[in-house]
């Protein structure tokens, strides 16, 4: 492995020793920034909705290409996940974060399992039939590609797939 | 509806639903291996999904990082 990315795992592992040290690192970041908040109203019975799942942990399916860690400017790209996959079918590259805990149970940042039991037990009505990852470090330069290509491409799947709600987790 | 463990950052990005914990990156849902605790979280999650009324809110679960117990 070359030396940027083991240097940015050592990093990582020590952002989740030490959370302050990332809160203070992630506050250096440009993040993201927008005016207001989208919304619609959530009007469905919990127990009929069918729910999504969009993540930024860099979750992807072993037999899936891996995000992009040469590029030090991060992927905006996405990948699509079966909602029925089992955990041993997936895989994490994301050199941003320790991912070594879910390494051991994705469902700590991709909760599949716990979104298919509530769905058999009927608190949620059910679940999207695709799921969508990102990897979570995407740079300035990436946003246009990231906000006008890649995000409405996922929006637009989990309509087609019935989506009432959809559950966002990072990484 | 999203799982923030970085509040900053939700803040300025202002997804419509987000419940915040204040626990280390990588562990949105909690440990490995600790089913109720994820439990735990989904279900607040889908909580906010369905009482938050005002846009952009985010709620401050009150889950200290490995010093709860999910019974």
């Amino acid at each position: 492995m070359e030396f940027a990315r083991i240097k940015n795992r050592f990093i990582a592992m020590v952002f989740t020793r030490f959370p302050s040290l990332a809160r203070s690192a992630a506050g250096k970041v440009p993040p993201l920034k927008f005016d207001q908040s989208p919304w619609a109203p959530f009007t469905k019975p919990l127990a009929s909705a069918r729910i999504g799942l969009v993540t930024t942990a860099g979750v992807h399916l072993k037999s899936d290409k891996p995000f992009d860690m040469a590029d030090s400017t991060g992927d905006p790209t996405f990948r699509v996940i079966p909602s029925n996959a089992m955990a041993g079918d997936m895989m994490i590259t994301h050199d941003y974060y320790d991912h070594s805990d879910a390494d051991k149970d994705i469902n700590i940042v991709f909760p599949l399992e716990r979104l298919r039991e509530l769905a058999a037990e009927g608190v949620i009505g059910g679940v999207t039939e695709r799921y969508f990852s990102f990897m979570g470090h995407i740079d300035e330069n990436h946003f246009p590609r990231f906000l006008e290509e890649q995000l409405p491409q996922v929006a637009a799947m989990l309509l087609e797939d019935g989506a009432d709600a959809v559950l966002v987790t990072p990484g | 509806m999203g799982i923030s463990i970085e509040r900053k950052f939700t803040e300025q990005v202002r997804p419509s639903r987000a419940v915040f914990l204040k626990w280390p990156y990588g562990h949105p849902l909690g440990e490995a291996g600790a089913t109720r605790q994820h439990r735990v979280v989904l279900t607040e999650a889908f909580k906010a999904l369905v009482t938050i009324e005002k846009p952009g809110q985010i709620i401050d679960l009150p889950f200290r990082w490995k010093r709860e117990k999910y019974e």
